[in-house]
């Protein structure tokens, strides 16, 4: 600190170190120090792929961990949400995790097994049907009967490898279920892994972070939403969470399952061969050949496997609602009101609902665009994903020492493959972040950006070779 | 022996879903009058071939004989959700119901969107002329519906009710899509539209892909309000509460929630249902409202109400008389049920209104720009086409129009009122030398326009459409030597036919030319392509008799970046051309311009196309960039 600054005795700092996992992927140990106090909250530990490669790098990762609070605590581990790329590391990297001894895991109020926690349960159910009967529909699109339809095969296989699953693992010859995705078993993991009780978080919470005493650093929790209007909006948009649209998403997937059984001829249960839509089968007469040649006359009108595109279009959905699961958490250093934002992979519809939130304890004028305006910090959302950072929440980031940190490796397989790679970080937004912290970028790829501004603030970011990292100091 | 006008086809009057509800259960079957025509089995037509062909189950359900002895002798089938049979029949009645509003409005037959034929990757000159409209009732197993241009085809899903949707809905049972006349409608029109303004499919601004879902809805929902039965027992059920919107805009509502899985541009923009009471209530017009939606349904859900709001501005001055009449002048009717007799009138008069609405919000198509439509060129449209067709507007239609388009906030840019004179589309202004320019295009076609009139095929009638757009295409392009003689004659030189065409939205003679933007540039290619897309001709009938024959021609001029970072880019110019002809003299009454305007349009649409507000109104997959899909699909728009 230079010397003609006033010392102030007790002064909150934090570092961020965000952890290069080599491919997409988040992992964020932050550090907070308030004169002899220090608490450690690591968000999230994971990445895409699940190769040897991949399990080796997080296991460095965890190691690394353990070195930065040796002699100290783990006070907190934050899992976000049920995707491989935020979660695996607590699987592959398990037992040096449990050897780290973590006070404390903080997951969302969906994650609590609670009995009385009926809402999240029952979304719970939903959401595990829903995910079996497309891994079963992935499986299905493999047969012989549907050769051909390649796109649709690639784009939801791509999109089920946030569950780190194997593409060559069987469902249980008598249940009919898949072994558990990583996600869900990292979960499983972290449930056990703490000290103390997990914690299960709700947007509108505001409580003190433990170990820093005196209130000195404050914990808000945004996401994700709760309220029975989200969960049972009578007009559910696409990307809006937690509406009815996951029922009836989930029965259409098994619906489509159980046609495409059929079709293939592997129908198990009575409930797959029972007729639909219709009650009686179909009978073939002379018209009917009639319009079957006029059917087979064109091939361009013809819509043979047209229908599959629906797996994909459920898979996004999947995808959707789980990103939108995402915990939310943002901390502010309360003497300087500095925040730190951490949205996971939070879509449009998680960051919506933030505007609706009643926040307990606080000011009536207080609101998520206070938070907004104060964040110095922001880890984008989702890789930087065009609908996972709201336009209206980085039009107010309006904070003169906003750094942005964005998860991202462009050598990722999903970056590069030609065709439809994936846009991360899309390129407006990508400008648009640029333009709003001055440039002050930080990427798990490229490292620092060069940019004058950085000038301007107490300390310089660095990397090396296992992170990237940057102070916020007051 | 001569045959029957009108084939009688039984149907639902509004969604299954409803009709198993007991209060609505009694008007749940109505009688679609479909002009005659022979059918085979499909049933196939003129028009429609409607093929049940089912990929889920991998079948084809048995096709409908409608010309049976059997079907004929009972007004078609029986109204049944477990009979695939009478889902064609139905899909075909109200497929061709909407064909008949559009055709008589428009005067002129329908000819459908052809077939684009690909060669090398390329989109061939020669395309294929497709007669017949691909249905197919059970398509895929969703609870989505759409039209799809590439195979010139209406695909309706049909699926599984959840266990605990609310509303009507049996839980678990099936729900097809193609059971609501609602639904069907709409989809219908989208196909229509498209065949109309092809380049409408491009999203070159928000109102864009708001209108094709508002104009669909449009149509759907004043269809509805035509049918006098569903009216009478609305109006019926109210028991005397006659105050302003509650009787048409509840069945509006309901409109808006059988489309609610996302096909309606509808929504709640006209009232909802209190949730503790469970009443319904008004949503005043929110002038605020234009400007801050930006995603296609709830920004076209501002156009449906704006119309629907016009349509209640005219109910509600139509009907004052009546009621004064059965009040004695008190206006509050005693408690009790009202007398049929005024019910039957009521009613009669909101499906008069209703038709009429429609067919000016169906006329109006034609007065509009080829691309980039605005809800504010739309406004225009409509008061210009009314005003050609009923000059005198005893009725109060356009100043009802006009007045709830003020509501709304919906305000055509460049008009200094909002009266029906500064509202119309100007005649063009053209020198003496660019109207002889323009005489003598005209004069090049009325041959051939002449011919179309006689003709009643549509295949020939889409062919000769096909020469003219040729013809027009070199005279345009090569004025002197397609006109030889008469050009010499007319002693024009080359710079008055450009002047000419630029007043028609084209540039001659362009050298690559950059224009900067962002924090890059976009490169245009030298030259870029005139393309006619339609020359239509119309014969129509207006509300007071009057009797008017057009010939619409509509260009458009295309400029493509094909190199640097914005590559892919395109911005278009153009026109839509109104020729009236009154006895044999064609005489150029409109040019609906979007001109090649450089410095605001293609700013304003590279910043909606290519800029940050792309990202968050491209409703996509977060893996994809936003910025690339710049073409409609109702597969995904209507897959919320």
């Amino acid at each position: 600190m230079p010397t003609n600054q006033k010392i102030i005795t007790m002064s909150v700092s934090v570092n961020i170190k965000m952890y290069r996992v080599g491919e997409l992927g988040d992992c964020f140990l932050l550090c907070f120090t308030n004169g002899p106090e220090k608490t450690h909250v690591l968000i999230d530990c994971g990445s895409f792929w699940n190769n040897e490669e991949s399990k080796e790098r997080l296991k460095e990762i965890a190691a690394d961990i353990k070195k930065q609070v040796t002699g100290q605590k783990l006070d907190v581990i934050v899992g976000t949400h049920q995707h491989n790329d935020h979660m695996s590391g607590f699987i592959h990297a398990e037992s040096i995790f449990k050897s780290i001894k973590p006070e404390q895991v903080w997951l969302s109020w969906l994650d609590d097994p609670n009995p009385d926690n009926k809402l999240g349960r029952k979304i719970g159910e939903d959401y595990n049907n829903y995910l079996t009967n497309l891994r079963h529909i992935s499986k299905q699109l493999n047969s012989s009967f549907f050769a051909g339809n390649h796109e649709q095969k690639q784009k939801i296989n791509d999109l089920l490898g946030f569950y780190g699953i194997n593409k060559n693992e069987r469902a249980n010859a008598k249940t009919d279920k898949f072994p558990a995705e990583i996600p869900a078993r990292a979960r499983e993991a972290l449930q056990k892994m703490g000290k103390k009780k997990p914690a299960y978080l709700s947007p509108g919470e505001v409580f003190n972070l433990p170990g820093i005493t005196g209130g000195a650093v404050k914990v808000y929790v945004l996401g994700p939403p709760k309220s029975e209007d989200h969960l049972y909006k009578k007009e559910p948009r696409k990307d809006e969470t937690f509406d009815h649209k996951l029922a009836i998403n989930a029965v259409t997937a098994e619906r489509m399952l159980s046609a495409m059984k059929k079709l293939t001829g592997t129908t198990k249960t009575k409930n797959d061969d029972a007729p639909f839509p219709f009650d009686e089968p179909y009978r073939k007469s002379k018209d009917l050949d009639k319009v079957e040649k006029l059917y087979n006359k064109e091939k361009w009108r013809q819509i043979e496997l047209d229908w599959l595109n629906q797996a994909e279009q459920l898979a996004l959905w999947l995808d959707g609602f789980t990103n939108n699961s995402s915990l939310v958490l943002a901390f502010e250093i309360v003497k300087t009101k500095k925040v730190l934002l951490f949205a996971a992979d939070a879509q449009a519809g998680n960051w919506r609902s933030w505007k609706e939130i009643k926040w307990k304890k606080m000011p009536a004028d207080f609101n998520w665009i206070t938070l907004m305006k104060n964040t110095v910090l922001y880890k984008a959302g989702h890789h930087g994903s065009h609908n996972s950072t709201l336009k209206e929440g980085l039009d107010n980031m309006t904070h003169e020492e906003l750094v942005v940190m964005i998860p991202v490796e462009r050598s990722d397989p999903n970056l590069t493959k030609k065709k439809d790679p994936w846009q991360m970080p899309a390129t407006n937004l990508y400008k648009e972040m640029k333009k709003r912290s001055q440039y002050r970028i930080i990427r798990m790829d490229d490292g620092i950006s060069k940019a004058k501004a950085w000038g301007k603030l107490l300390h310089q970011p660095s990397k090396n070779d296992l992170y990237c990292e940057y102070e916020i100091k007051e | 022996m001569t045959k029957p006008r009108y084939r009688c086809l039984r149907g639902y009057t509004i969604d299954p879903g409803f009709s198993t509800r007991l209060d609505t259960m009694v008007i749940n079957e109505s009688i679609y009058k479909i002009k005659w025509e022979d059918l085979e089995p499909g049933p196939i037509g003129e028009y429609l071939e409607i093929i049940d062909f089912d990929p889920v189950n991998y079948c084809f359900y048995e096709p409908v004989d409608l010309d049976s002895k059997e079907i004929l002798g009972m007004s078609g089938l029986a109204p049944s959700e477990g009979d695939a049979q009478f889902h064609q029949q139905f899909v075909y009645a109200v497929i061709m119901q909407t064909i008949e509003n559009f055709e008589k409005a428009l005067g002129r037959k329908i000819i459908w969107r052809s077939n684009l034929v690909w060669k090398n990757g390329k989109a061939d000159e020669a395309q294929e002329y497709v007669q017949k409209l691909r249905v197919y009732p059970h398509a895929m197993m969703d609870s989505n519906a759409f039209y799809t241009s590439e195979k010139v085809a209406l695909l309706f899903g049909y699926f599984q009710a959840a266990n605990k949707i609310e509303g009507s809905n049996f839980p678990g049972g099936a729900v097809f899509t193609c059971l609501s006349p609602d639904i069907v409608a709409h989809e219908t029109t989208h196909a229509i539209l498209d065949s109309m303004y092809p380049r409408y499919m491009e999203n070159t601004n928000p109102d864009v892909p708001a209108f094709h879902e508002a104009f669909a809805d449009i149509v759907a929902l004043l269809q509805r309000f035509s049918n006098t039965k569903l009216l009478e027992h609305q109006i019926e059920q109210t028991r005397g509460r006659l105050d302003e919107y509650s009787i048409m805009g509840e069945l509006a509502t309901q409109f808006g929630q059988a489309l609610e899985t996302g096909r309606g541009a509808l929504r709640s923009a006209i009232g909802e249902y209190d949730k503790k009471t469970g009443k319904w209530k008004k949503i005043n017009p929110n002038p605020a409202a234009y400007q801050n939606a930006m995603e296609a349904h709830d920004r076209g859900a501002i156009l449906v109400a704006t119309v629907f709001e016009a349509f209640m501005r005219l109910y509600n001055f139509r009907v004052q008389d009546l009621l004064r009449i059965a009040t004695q002048g008190s206006g509050i009717l005693p408690q009790g049920s009202i007398h049929p007799d005024l019910v039957k009138r009521l009613a009669t008069e909101a499906s008069d209104i209703s038709s009429h609405l429609l067919s000016i919000c169906i006329r109006a198509l034609d007065y509009c720009p080829p691309i980039d439509i605005t809800f504010g060129d739309y406004l225009q449209a409509l008061i210009t086409a009314d005003t050609d067709l009923s000059p005198e507007d005893n009725n109060g239609y356009r100043v009802a129009l006009i007045d709830s388009f003020r509501a709304w906030g919906i305000f055509p840019q460049r008009v200094k009122t909002l009266s029906v004179y500064s509202l119309r589309w100007f005649p063009p202004q053209l020198t003496a030398k660019e109207d002889l320019a323009m005489s003598l295009m005209a004069a090049h076609i009325k041959d051939d326009i002449r011919e179309i009139s006689r003709l009643t095929n549509r295949e020939l009638i889409a062919a000769k459409y096909k020469v003219l757009q040729k013809k027009l295409h070199t005279i345009l392009d090569k004025p002197i030597t397609t006109l030889d003689k008469k050009w010499k004659s007319s002693k024009l030189k080359q710079k008055d036919w450009d002047g000419f065409l630029k007043n028609i939205g084209v540039v001659k003679n362009i050298k690559p030319y950059s224009i900067p933007y962002s924090d890059g540039i976009l490169r245009f290619s030298a030259n870029p392509k005139l393309e006619v897309h339609n020359v239509k001709h119309a014969f129509r009938k207006g509300r007071e008799d009057q009797q008017l024959e057009q010939v619409i021609i509509s260009l458009t001029q295309t400029h493509r970046v094909e190199s640097g970072e914005y590559r892919g880019f395109k911005f278009r110019s153009g026109c839509t051309i109104i020729i009236n002809i009154l006895n044999d003299v064609m005489n150029v009454e409109y040019i609906i311009l979007k001109r090649f305007d450089k410095d605001v349009r293609l700013i304003k649409q590279a910043d909606y196309q290519l800029g940050i507000g792309a990202s968050m109104t491209m409703p996509i997959s977060s893996y994809d960039d936003p910025r690339k899909s710049i073409n409609l699909n109702f597969q995904n728009l209507h897959a919320h």
